[in-house]
């Protein structure tokens, strides 16, 4: 049910730019835009989805809840922000995992921490792109303001029982 | 407003190597944790595991592919140079406003993000702007959200999730504000 609800609005919204885009040539520089994008896209999302529903297999699903279910409290949002800057890879490895412990127990509060501090903490992102071209002082200025973001969005979901 | 010459639309993006670093990290791990579950459990498991996947994938691909379109097609509807130069000119909370919807909206990983947010600073957006910039783009990326996010998550989780960050890249950018014009009165 969720799928088709999703695919419905992501239609409706594909419809809404195929209409603004307006002309032929760019309604075709759209089409070829997109096809280049699958290209690159479409292997990583077959090689993650198999990847993470193993892995699902192999995480400790014991271990999951008891570090990041209801239970855990906010112990398990401290640790959920404490793992997303060392995540490897790229986006659809943060989310595969965070998927995979959702399945295993793991609260909602405690993979959308994970998954925000992800976002804006990756460590891959910060040292290799942000360092060289921001600069130490800015970022660390960003990080120092950012650094309550997850554990605010795991505590207000946790809070009100959201999601 | 002097934007580049060749804002030509049509000119297609950068093409990138399918084949890439990050691509064979993410096979080696596919591979390793099919080896394990073979180990643990048998082959059979491991199998119908990865065809249950496909399944997954099969029912998922009519939401990837208009996700693709849609992101594809932002670039040509919002052009780049367009977009930085406003955000340059306006201050205030216009400027602020601006700057995280850019960040959300303008698509690219942290290869283009970073330096179009250096480049931005450098033009003559402020500090606040800037990071709302970078913050906008770390939290509510919609390309990120539309292939990836929605691939893996319930539609309600992340749309909860939207909703409580969508502050977020304005209170990044009016703390970085403040912090920054405190630092400037008290120094010398």
């Amino acid at each position: 049910m969720n799928i088709v609800i999703g695919t419905v609005l992501l239609f409706a919204l594909a419809a809404l730019t195929w209409h603004k885009l307006a002309t032929p040539s760019s309604r075709r520089a759209a089409l070829t835009g997109a096809a280049n994008l699958a290209a690159f896209t479409l292997p990583r999302l077959f090689t993650a989805m198999i990847g993470a529903a193993l892995l699902a297999e192999l995480m400790p699903a014991d271990q999951i809840r008891a570090l990041f279910g209801a239970g855990a409290g906010l112990t398990a949002l401290l640790l959920a922000t404490l793992l997303g800057p060392v995540t490897p890879g790229g986006a659809f490895v943060s989310f595969a995992l965070a998927a995979a412990a959702l399945k295993l127990g793991a609260t909602p509060a405690a993979a959308l921490t994970y998954v925000t501090s992800w976002s804006l903490f990756s460590l891959t992102k910060l040292l290799a792109y942000e360092l060289p071209f921001m600069g130490g002082r800015t970022m660390a200025l960003r990080l120092a303001i950012s650094l309550p973001i997850p554990l605010v969005v795991g505590g207000l979901v946790m809070a009100f029982r959201l999601g | 407003m002097s934007s580049a010459p060749h804002t030509n639309t049509d000119s297609p993006p950068p093409r990138r190597k399918i084949i890439d670093g990050g691509f064979i990290v993410l096979l080696a791990v596919t591979l390793l944790a099919a080896a394990l579950v073979t180990a643990k459990y048998g082959a059979a498991h491991a199998l119908a595991t990865a065809l249950g996947a496909l399944g997954f994938i099969a029912v998922l691909l009519p939401k990837v592919g208009a996700g693709l379109f849609v992101a594809a097609a932002i670039p040509l509807l919002l052009p780049r140079e367009k977009v930085s130069a406003l955000i340059g000119q306006e201050s205030g909370w216009r400027g602020l406003l601006l700057a995280s919807a850019a960040g959300a909206l303008l698509p690219g990983g942290p290869g283009m993000t970073f330096p179009l947010a250096a480049a931005l600073f450098a033009a003559g957006a402020d500090i606040g702007a800037t990071l709302a910039f970078v913050t906008g783009w770390s939290l509510l990326s919609l390309n990120r959200t539309l292939i990836w996010e929605l691939s893996f998550l319930d539609w309600h989780l992340v749309a909860l999730r939207i909703a409580l960050c969508l502050p977020a890249p304005l209170a990044v950018g009016l703390a970085a504000r403040a912090l920054t014009l405190r630092r400037r009165r008290a120094g010398p």
